[in-house]
């Protein structure tokens, strides 16, 4: 079996031509080849879901992929989060407003989840926001701010489409 | 006071958005991990797979021979040429512990460091860890304080007898007789199991080694830079002018980064020595077993009241499982001095007598982690309160009231020595009860349950000593007293001021907090300031972020540093605007006279004086560069009080959190959203310890617990919304604030489980154990499962 192999993948809408070991990871694809060093590593065990990135619009957690199941996807990690003006979304708003980071470890998994779930449901209540975010692990905010932020981050987005 | 200060005077005490959040959201900070250097290598670590054992022979033979490992490195490769660790002394009995930053002879605990592997990529240097082969010739293992302060146990260090690492018996007023004489005495027992921190990001280093400028600089995941600067010039041989320590963006510390590790120190030594940068980054897996432990206590205690409830005497017996190792710097003491210390609480108790030991065993070390020692403290003498109350008849909120230590009593000296004085205790129990509604629980309590779940409300006040100045000892009675801080303000030519501090934040914000208070203390706007908080190379001394300490001590010495700046910058501005200095105001960074009739920029202030200063008088220009040190000498106790609300299902042991009311006094607010995030953080911490987490180990010192699939932490299922009131009493220390990193979570652990406690009574149950897990809260309901 070949121990590597040659793989294109979208990151942040930027096409990269690589050639990975096949057992890097996703993740250490994203930090140690591309330098993204934005997506967090804090248990390689798809228990923490700091790793979670968007990889063809589904939220996944980057280091239970492999780099080169990555072959062909698009994906969006935290440094691609910004609007197409260079703005900040309504989610990285609404988490620095309503101060839903402390280390901020745990920010791009939270991110990126909570980003998927307003897709998913523009308007969800408090207890759908705590079972969808319950595979996100922050040991610093006791999530309360995180919810308010997700929560916050949904009515400026309703507010916007009905604008 | 020189000059009106009549700009900024709401920043202190506004939710002022933290500019240090942004690059976290861009995801352009830069962690431990995220630093690296062309030519790094990469370190690994072989760790012990017995707790305790002999190492007769460790072959790195074949590991050597691997292509791309640079370096294999033995305990006997350092044996002699770098000091090891050696535990702190301090007034009590015990022995010392000498832990080698490799192993020589023997291994104490699994996950202790015996090789470590320099390689070219980590990958190499782990590959290389799995040719070393060790020789272990297997000893007696110790896993419990009862059994291993037995006479005859196996002891962890020949040091030590009966394994104490620290033992201290105390008494103070009239114990025996208060408990002969009185109206009613009850007694408990209570545990805890071991946790962790667990950090989001773990621990690691980079080591960088050149010949001109800092000859060692190091990057590392931790609280204290200059405290390590320190020990490494201390264990190195070095001058601590050759080292700069940074500790850059940092995942969590919560005091599991605040204690010296032997990993970070062996990747210095081996960067001097190969002349390379190199890194190690902590694994989940190390983490758990090589990162300190915290609490494992077994406690008795006994109270005893007057018929009215008042307490006669407190009476405990302390058991910690410290692990194989007096945690370097703090020594073993903290968890067992804390947890017998600092029992009494906000509570009045006229008698006192603890005997409390830290106990080796063949564990990872316990090291300070969040309120070190009275979580456990508070919880068990809670519990026991109301266990009194029941018999008294009393109601549990009302017992306490009658204890407390009031305003009216201040400054009240308790019979543990400690001064209680501008702390709130009863207006905070009062507010929770009242946000509560408190008696309406208690009825709707009474009436049956509609889904057959028990009901248990818990009632938990609490006393925190935050902001230690050099008076007060980390643990009663040590001798390590870190209770002085530098700030340096700095007007920079440009008329911006930098704020530097050796005070690094794991998400504290704790230079949005300084910028606040500068801006008020100075006048000059929130935005034309900085504030580096993480770089000895930069920053003036300080101990650095633990124990709550960071807000007192970095306020304390901005408000002072900031009173010398004023008066530079007010004599100057009156010089060069000729006009007398009582006239003048600094506002939004502008001097300005009273009636705006002139003003001069800081800008043009600063420039003018730094580069075209012929015509200024020299005293008149000493340069706007100030460093001031602060030392609040005493703590400031900060307060609160939790109700919580459980239901506990009967069939399934599970518990569930369905409303919680705190109330805190952490004194006056720099920044209300950053404070309501640091204790609403410490209270979903208190929700693990109470009812989820647990380190567990076999009898033979085997750690079950290594990843995150079976070390349950909270999720945001888990714990609840958080209804948080403010009853605030000023502190003496400058600027009247307090810390608020920590209190929480003693409330959190003491309200749960006297909530738990109190459900599982309606059925004739009671819990003595905790984490509350569903086995237990069965067990307290008498289920039997058939093992005893
Ligand atoms: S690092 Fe991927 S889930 Fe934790
Ligand atoms: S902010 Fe630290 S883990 Fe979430």
């Amino acid at each position: 079996m070949a121990r590597e192999k040659a793989i294109e993948v979208t990151v942040n809408g930027i096409t990269h031509r690589k050639t990975v070991s096949v057992r890097t990871s996703l993740a250490d694809f994203l930090r140690d080849h591309l330098y993204l060093t934005g997506t967090h590593i804090g248990c390689e065990h798809g228990v923490c879901g700091a790793c979670t990135v968007s990889v063809n619009g589904k939220a996944v957690r980057s280091c239970l992929m492999l780099a080169v199941q990555a072959d062909a996807k698009q994906i969006t990690t935290i440094e691609g989060l910004r609007d197409e003006n260079g703005e900040w979304n309504e989610m990285q708003k609404a988490f620095f407003e309503n101060f839903a980071l402390q280390c901020g470890y745990c920010t791009p998994g939270f991110l990126t989840s909570a980003i998927e779930l307003l897709r998913e449901n523009p308007d969800p209540s408090e207890a759908e926001i705590r079972e969808y975010l319950s595979g996100n692990i922050c040991r610093c905010s006791g999530y309360q701010a995180i919810i308010d932020a997700v929560q916050a981050a949904a009515a400026a987005t309703r507010a916007q489409r009905q604008a | 006071m020189t000059g009106m200060r009549i700009s900024n005077e709401k920043s202190v005490g506004t939710s002022v958005l933290p500019d240090e959040a942004r690059p976290l959201l861009d995801g352009e900070a830069r962690f431990l991990n995220d630093i690296s250097f062309p030519g790094m290598y990469h370190v690994a670590f072989l760790r012990s797979q017995y707790a305790h054992a002999r190492l007769r022979n460790v072959d790195v033979g074949k590991a050597r021979e691997l292509p791309g490992v640079i370096k294999v490195l033995t305990g006997a490769d350092l044996f002699g040429k770098v000091d090891p660790f050696r535990s702190m002394p301090n007034r009590f009995s015990g022995g010392e512990s000498v832990q080698h930053w490799l192993a020589v002879e023997k291994v104490r605990f699994c996950g202790e460091a015996i090789c470590a592997v320099v390689a070219e990529d980590r990958a190499t240097a782990e590959d290389a860890i799995e040719l070393i082969e060790v020789d272990y010739d297997p000893l007696p293992v110790i896993t419990d304080a009862r059994e291993g302060e037995k006479d005859g146990s196996p002891l962890v260090h020949d040091t030590c007898p009966n394994n104490y690492l620290i033992r201290r018996d105390y008494k103070r007023g009239p114990v025996d007789e208060a408990f002969e004489t009185a109206h009613l005495t009850v007694k408990r027992s209570f545990s805890i199991g071991r946790k962790q921190a667990l950090c989001l990001e773990g621990r690691g280093c980079v080591a960088a080694f050149r010949k001109d400028g800092f000859e060692l600089s190091v990057w590392m995941s931790h609280q204290l830079p200059y405290v390590v600067r320190h020990y490494l010039a201390k264990h190195l041989g070095m001058a601590e002018t050759e080292i700069r320590v940074v500790a850059p963006q940092t995942g969590g510390g919560f005091g599991q980064k605040a204690s010296i590790y032997p990993e970070e120190f062996v990747c210095t030594y081996l960067a001097r020595m190969l002349r390379r940068p190199v890194k190690w980054v902590e694994d989940r897996f190390e983490n758990m077993v090589a990162s300190t432990h915290a609490r494992e206590q077994d406690i008795e205690v006994e109270l005893a009241l007057d018929k009215d409830g008042r307490i006669l005497a407190l009476r405990s017996d302390v058991w910690v499982d410290v692990g194989a190792y007096s945690t370097y710097l703090w020594s073993a003491g903290m968890e067992p001095l804390q947890t017998g210390g600092l029992m009494p609480g906000p509570y009045k108790v006229p008698a006192f007598q603890y005997s409390t030991r830290g106990v080796a065993t063949n564990k990872t070390p316990v090291g300070p982690y969040r309120a070190v020692g009275r979580p456990s403290a508070s919880a068990s003498l809670e519990l026991l309160l109301n266990e009194a109350a029941r018999k008294l008849g009393m109601d549990a909120a009302e017992i306490r009231m009658r204890n407390m230590i009031r305003q009216e009593d201040m400054p009240y000296r308790n019979a543990n020595n400690l001064v209680h004085d501008n702390v709130g205790y009863m207006p905070c129990l009062q507010m929770a009860l009242s946000k509560a509604s408190y008696d309406a629980l208690r009825a709707e309590q009474g009436k049956p349950s509609p889904n057959g779940k028990l009901r248990g409300i818990g009632v938990a006040c609490f006393a925190e000593l935050t902001g230690l100045g050099t008076s007060t000892a980390v643990g009663p009675g040590t001798l390590l007293q870190p209770g002085r801080d530098a700030v340096t303000l700095r007007l920079e030519t440009s008329g911006v001021l930098t704020i530097a501090a050796a005070l690094p934040s794991q998400g504290q914000r704790i230079a949005t907090a300084m910028r606040q208070v500068a801006a008020d203390e100075t006048g000059i706007a929130l935005e034309d300031i900085s504030c580096l908080t993480n770089d000895t190379g930069m920053a003036p001394y300080g101990f650095g972020t633990f124990a709550s300490r960071t807000a007192v001590f970095g306020s304390g010495a901005v408000i002072q540093a900031a009173t010398e700046l004023r008066r530079r910058i007010l004599a100057l501005a009156a010089f060069l605007l000729d006009e007398p200095e009582d006239r003048l105001a600094i506002v939004n960074s502008v001097v300005q006279t009273v009636d705006r009739s002139k003003t001069l920029t800081l800008r043009d202030m600063a420039e003018h004086s730094f580069f075209s200063a012929k015509d200024i008088p020299m005293e008149l220009n000493q340069g706007f560069e100030v460093t001031a040190f602060y030392d609040p000498k005493h703590g400031s106790f900060a307060a609160g009080a939790h109700v919580v609300v459980v239901d506990v299902d009967p069939d399934t042991g599970a518990v569930e959190i369905v409303r919680y009311v705190a109330a805190e006094d952490v004194g006056r607010l720099i920044n209300p959203a950053v404070v309501e995030g640091q204790i609403i953080g410490g209270i979903a911490q208190g929700v693990g310890e109470a009812l989820l987490e647990e380190l567990i180990y076999d009898e033979q010192g085997q750690p079950r617990t290594v990843t995150l699939a079976d070390y349950l932490v909270p999720s945001a299922l888990e714990v609840p919304r958080i209804e948080l009131h403010h009853a605030n009493t000023p502190s003496g220390a400058l600027g009247g604030f307090k810390g608020c990193g920590e209190g929480s979570i003693i409330g959190a652990l003491g309200g749960i489980a006297c909530a738990v406690s109190d459900a599982l009574a309606q059925r004739g149950g009671d819990i003595h154990e905790f984490p509350a897990t569903p086995e237990r809260v069965l067990r307290g309901l008498g289920v039997d499962f058939g093992d005893d």
